[in-house]
C-alpha cells in the first residue's frame, strides 16, 4: 500500500459521504437522481479498491444503471403531479417532532454503537475463501463467485430470481406501461447512437456470460446490458409486436426461474437432494441455467423500466424483443 | 412405488409445487383461479405426507446442492417447519376456496384475479421456503418474497388508500430487511458462516453479538408489527380484499416471527438475553393491552379485527421472558398452538368480515344492527371463530393461553399472569359490542344472496378454530419435535378429556 494509494483511498470514501449528503439534502429529485448515479459509479470504484471486481460490475450496471434509469422512469410517471407540493394533511406535534427526532438522535446513536462496536470484528474476514477454494474443482466452473452463486448456493440464487420475477408481476398489477417517447418526438442523436450502441451491448453481454466461468461476470451482468440494450431500442420507437405481448413475453419474463425450477424439481425427484447437479453435468447445466436465467433477467428489466402490464392495441409496451435475440 | 413417495422430501416439495404454480398462473392469467385452485388442493396432502414423515425418525437436514453447512444451505425438517407447513396448507387451502368466490362476485375489476392468484400462490412458496429455511442469508431472500407479494396483494385492492397503505409496508418491510441484513453481515464478518446451527454452536457472549442481535430482534419486530410499530399494520390489513387480509393476519404476520423464534433459540441462546426478554415481554403486554383498547374503539369491522391482530401479536412475544429454564417448553408451545388458533380464528374473521361487506356494502359496526337474516347467521360465524380469540375452552386459543398461564406461573412471573387474563377480558369486550350491534332490534333491510363459498371457508374454519382444542396434543407433540427447549409441558388438560 503506498501513499498515494491511500491519499486515493481517504479521497474516495470522502467524496462518497459529501456525495451522499448532497444528493439527500437535495430538493431537485432530477439532481438528486443523476446525484445517485455518480454515487453509485464511485462506490462500484471503492468495490474495485476492495478487490471485488464482481460486485463493482454489479453496482455498476445494476446499482448505478439500471436503478438510476428505473427512478428516472419513476419520476417522469410522477410529472409535475407532485413538484413538492406539500400534501394538506393535518399532522399533531408529534407527527412532526417524529421524523427530525428518527434522523437527528435515534439513527446517529444506533449508527455511533454499531461503528464503535465494528472495531472489535476480525480485521481480515476471509469468509469462506478458504473453504470455496477447496471444493471449486467439483463446482463446474473456474470462477469462486459463480461457482457460490449457481452452485453452492444455488438455492439461494434460484429464489432471487424468483423475487425478481414477482417483482415485475408486481409492477404489472398495479398499472399499465407508458411510452417515453411518441414515434415523432424520437431525437436523431439517439438514433445515430443506437445504432453504434446497440450490436456493442449484444456483443458485451454475450461476452459477459461467457467470462462468468472464469472470471468475474455472469448472468445478471449480460442480462442488466441486454435490458439496457432492450430499453434504448424502446426509446428508439422499436415495439413488441403485439402478438408477443402476451404467452410468449410471459414465457420470456419467466424462463429463467422456470428453467431453475425445473432443475431443482428434477434433482430432487432423482436424488432427493434439490440443485445437486451430477459433477460431470454441473458446468453444462450451470451454463444452460445462466443463458435462461441471462434472457429472462434483460426481459424482467426492461419490463420494469416500462412501468406496467402490456396493453394491447393503442398503447404497446416499450419493449423490443428483437434486439435481444 | 408407495415408497418411493413416502421417501421424497416432501416438505421441500411444499416450496417448490406453489412457486411453479405461480409460473403457470402467471403465463396462463386465464386459467389462474384454475391453477391456484389445484393447486390448493394438492398442498395440503403434501403437508399431510410431510407431517406423516416427520413424526417417523427422519433426517432434520437437508443440504441444499449437497454441500455441507457452512458452504451450502442447510434446509430444516423439524416441528416448528411442519407445524408450519401444515397450517399454512390448511388455512390457505380454505381461504383459496372463498378467494375464488371473492373474486368471481366482484367482476367489475375483471383483472384482478389475473395478478392474485400468481401473487398468492408465490406468496404461498416464500412462506414454505422461510419456515424450512436454516439459514440466515436464506431467510433474508424468503423475507423478500414474502414482503414483496404481500405489498403487490395490498396493493390489488386499488385506490388511493390501499395503494398508501401498501407503500407503507413496503417501506417498513425494507428497514426491517436491512436492519436485519445488518446484524447477518456483522455475524458472517465474525464467524464466516450463515447457518442458523453452527451459528448457535460458535456465539459467545460479546458485545458485538448483542449489537448485530439488537439489529436482527428490531428489524424483525418492526416487521411483525409489535407494540409501538404496529402503526403500518390496520391500515395494511383493512385496505386489503377480504381473502389478502385473511391470509395477512393469519398467516404472513406470523412469517417474521416464526425468524424471531428460530434466532432466538437457535442461534442467541449463548447471549445474556434475560433483559432483552423482559422488553419484549412488556412490549408484547402493550400491544395486548393498547390493540385490544383500539379495538374497542373501531367503527369499522375490518379495523377491529386488525387491531385483534395487534394485540394476539403481543402474546406471541410473551414466549422469550416465559421460556425459561422447566417452563420453556411450556411457553414453546403454547406460543405454537396460538399461532396456529390465531391463524385459524383470524382468518375466519377475516373471511366473515369480507362477505358481510359484499352482502351489505359497507363493514360499519354501528350500522350492521339489527342485521338479521343473511348478515345474522355471518355474525354467528363470526362469534364461533372469536371464541378462539378470547380464549375460551374447547378452542385452541384457550389452551395455548393456558399453556402460557402456567409458563408464567412456573417462572413466578405474576405480572404477565394478569396481562393475559386482562387481554382475555379486553377480547371478550370488542367482540360483544360487535355482537350487541347485530343483534339489536332495528328495521331489516334487503340483502343480496350470498354465494355458498362465501359461507361455508369461514364457518368451516371457525369451527375447525373452535374445536382445536380437543386435538391440540397432535400439533403440540409434533411442535416439540426437535425444539430447542426442554422442560415440562402441562398437558393434563387435554390428557384428562
Amino acid at each position: 500500500m503506498t501513499g498515494a494509494q491511500t491519499l486515493f483511498d481517504g479521497l474516495l470514501v470522502l467524496l462518497l459521504v459529501i456525495l451522499a449528503w448532497v444528493l439527500l439534502a437535495s430538493k431537485d429529485l432530477f439532481r438528486a437522481i443523476v446525484l445517485f448515479i455518480s454515487f453509485g459509479l464511485l462506490l462500484a470504484l471503492a468495490w474495485l479498491r476492495l478487490k471485488a471486481p464482481d460486485i463493482a460490475l454489479a453496482e455498476a450496471i445494476i446499482g448505478a444503471g439500471i436503478t438510476g434509469a428505473l427512478l428516472l422512469v419513476g419520476l417522469g410517471r410522477l410529472g409535475s403531479a407532485v413538484r413538492c407540493r406539500p400534501l394538506p394533511v393535518r399532522t399533531t406535534p408529534l407527527q412532526r417532532l417524529s421524523a427530525p427526532l428518527l434522523v437527528g438522535l435515534l439513527l446517529p446513536s444506533i449508527a455511533a454503537v454499531v461503528l464503535v462496536e465494528l472495531f472489535t470484528l476480525p480485521i481480515v474476514a476471509s469468509g469462506q475463501i478458504k473453504l470455496v477454494a477447496a471444493h471449486l474443482e467439483h463446482a463446474g466452473v473456474d470462477h469462486p463467485v459463480t461457482a457460490v452463486l449457481l452452485n453452492f448456493r444455488g438455492y439461494d440464487t434460484f429464489l432471487e430470481m424468483g423475487v425478481l420475477l414477482l417483482a415485475v408481476l408486481s409492477i404489472w398489477s398495479l398499472d399499465r406501461a407508458r411510452h417515453p417517447f411518441a414515434r415523432d418526438q424520437i431525437p436523431a442523436a439517439l438514433l445515430t447512437l443506437q445504432r453504434l450502441l446497440l450490436p456493442l451491448l449484444i456483443l458485451v453481454a454475450g461476452y459477459i456470460l461467457q467470462r462468468g466461468a472464469q472470471g468475474p461476470g455472469g448472468a445478471f451482468q449480460a442480462g442488466a446490458l441486454l435490458a439496457a440494450g432492450i430499453i434504448l431500442a424502446a426509446l428508439c420507437g422499436h415495439r413488441l409486436p403485439p402478438g408477443h405481448q402476451g404467452l410468449l413475453l410471459r414465457l420470456a419474463l419467466s424462463c429463467g426461474f422456470t428453467t431453475f425450477l425445473l432443475a431443482a424439481a428434477v434433482t430432487l425427484a432423482r436424488s432427493g437432494v434439490p440443485l445437486l447437479y451430477p459433477e460431470h453435468l454441473a458446468g453444462s447445466l450451470i451454463l444452460l441455467i445462466e443463458i435462461a436465467a441471462t434472457f429472462s433477467i434483460a426481459f424482467l428489466l426492461a419490463a420494469a423500466m416500462a412501468g406496467g402490464h402490456p396493453v394491447p392495441e393503442a398503447k404497446p409496451t416499450a419493449i423490443d424483443e428483437r434486439k435481444s435475440a | 412405488m408407495t415408497d418411493a413417495i413416502l421417501q421424497q422430501p416432501w416438505f421441500l416439495w411444499l416450496t417448490l409445487i406453489p412457486l411453479g404454480a405461480a409460473i403457470l398462473a402467471f403465463v396462463l392469467p386465464r386459467q389462474a383461479h384454475l391453477v391456484g385452485f389445484a393447486t390448493a388442493l394438492i398442498l395440503p396432502f403434501c403437508a399431510l405426507l410431510a407431517v406423516r414423515q416427520g413424526t417417523l425418525p427422519h433426517q432434520l437436514f437437508l443440504n441444499a446442492g449437497g454441500w455441507d453447512a457452512p458452504l451450502g444451505i442447510a434446509l430444516r425438517n423439524d416441528g416448528l417447519a411442519l407445524v408450519m407447513l401444515a397450517v399454512t396448507a390448511g388455512v390457505g387451502f380454505i381461504i383459496s376456496c372463498y378467494a375464488t368466490a371473492y373474486f368471481s362476485a366482484r367482476r367489475h375489476k375483471p383483472d384482478r384475479p389475473h395478478y392474485f392468484w400468481p401473487l398468492w400462490l408465490f406468496l404461498w412458496g416464500g412462506c414454505n421456503a422461510l419456515f424450512i429455511s436454516g439459514d440466515l442469508f436464506n431467510l433474508y431472500v424468503t423475507l423478500e418474497l414474502v414482503t414483496l407479494a404481500s405489498v403487490a396483494l395490498i396493493a390489488l385492492e386499488g385506490g388511493n388508500k390501499a395503494l398508501n397503505a401498501a407503500l407503507r409496508y413496503l417501506f417498513i418491510g425494507l428497514i426491517g430487511s436491512l436492519a436485519y441484513l445488518l446484524g447477518v453481515a456483522i455475524l458472517y464478518g465474525t464467524y464466516a458462516t450463515v447457518d442458523l446451527g453452527l451459528l448457535g454452536d460458535a456465539l459467545t457472549n460479546t458485545r458485538l453479538n448483542h449489537v448485530a442481535m439488537a439489529l436482527m430482534v428490531s428489524g424483525l419486530i418492526l416487521k411483525s408489527a409489535l407494540f409501538p410499530m404496529h402503526f403500518w399494520l390496520p391500515q395494511a390489513h383493512a385496505m386489503a380484499p377480504a381473502p389478502v387480509s385473511a391470509l395477512l393476519s393469519a398467516l404472513i404476520v406470523k412469517t417474521t416471527f416464526i425468524v424471531l423464534l428460530r434466532l432466538w433459540f437457535m442461534v442467541f441462546p449463548a447471549l445474556d438475553l434475560v433483559v432483552t426478554g423482559q422488553i419484549l415481554g412488556l412490549l408484547g403486554s402493550g400491544a395486548i393491552i393498547w390493540g385490544s383498547l383500539m379495538a374497542l374503539r373501531q367503527e369499522r369491522l375490518k379495523l377491529l379485527i386488525a387491531y385483534s391482530t395487534v394485540a394476539q401479536i403481543g402474546y406471541l412475544f410473551l414466549v422469550f421472558p416465559l421460556a425459561r429454564g422447566d417452563a420453556a417448553a411450556a411457553a414453546w408451545t403454547g406460543c405454537v398452538l396460538l399461532i396456529l388458533a390465531h391463524a385459524c380464528g383470524k382468518a375466519a374473521m377475516f373471511l366473515v368480515a369480507g362477505t358481510i361487506h359484499h352482502t351489505a356494502g359497507h363493514d360499519r359496526i354501528s350500522q350492521l344492527a339489527g342485521a338479521g337474516g343473511p348478515v345474522g347467521v355471518l355474525v354467528v360465524v363470526f362469534a364461533l371463530a372469536a371464541v378462539t380469540i378470547i380464549g375460551l375452552p374447547p378452542s385452541g386459543g384457550f389452551f395455548a393461553k393456558w399453556l402460557l398461564l402456567s409458563a408464567a406461573l412456573a417462572t413466578g412471573q405474576w405480572f404477565y399472569l394478569l396481562v393475559i387474563l386482562g387481554g382475555s377480558l379486553l377480547s371478550a369486550a370488542y367482540i360483544v359490542r360487535v355482537l350487541s350491534w347485530a343483534f339489536l332490534d332495528v328495521k331489516r333491510s334487503h340483502y343480496p344472496v350470498i354465494p355458498w363459498v362465501m359461507k361455508w371457508p369461514p364457518l368451516l374454519l371457525a369451527v375447525i378454530s373452535l374445536l382445536f382444542g380437543l386435538i391440540a396434543h397432535q400439533p403440540l407433540q409434533l411442535a416439540l419435535i426437535d425444539a430447542p427447549v426442554a422442560g415440562r409441558v402441562m398437558l393434563e388438560i387435554s390428557h384428562a378429556r
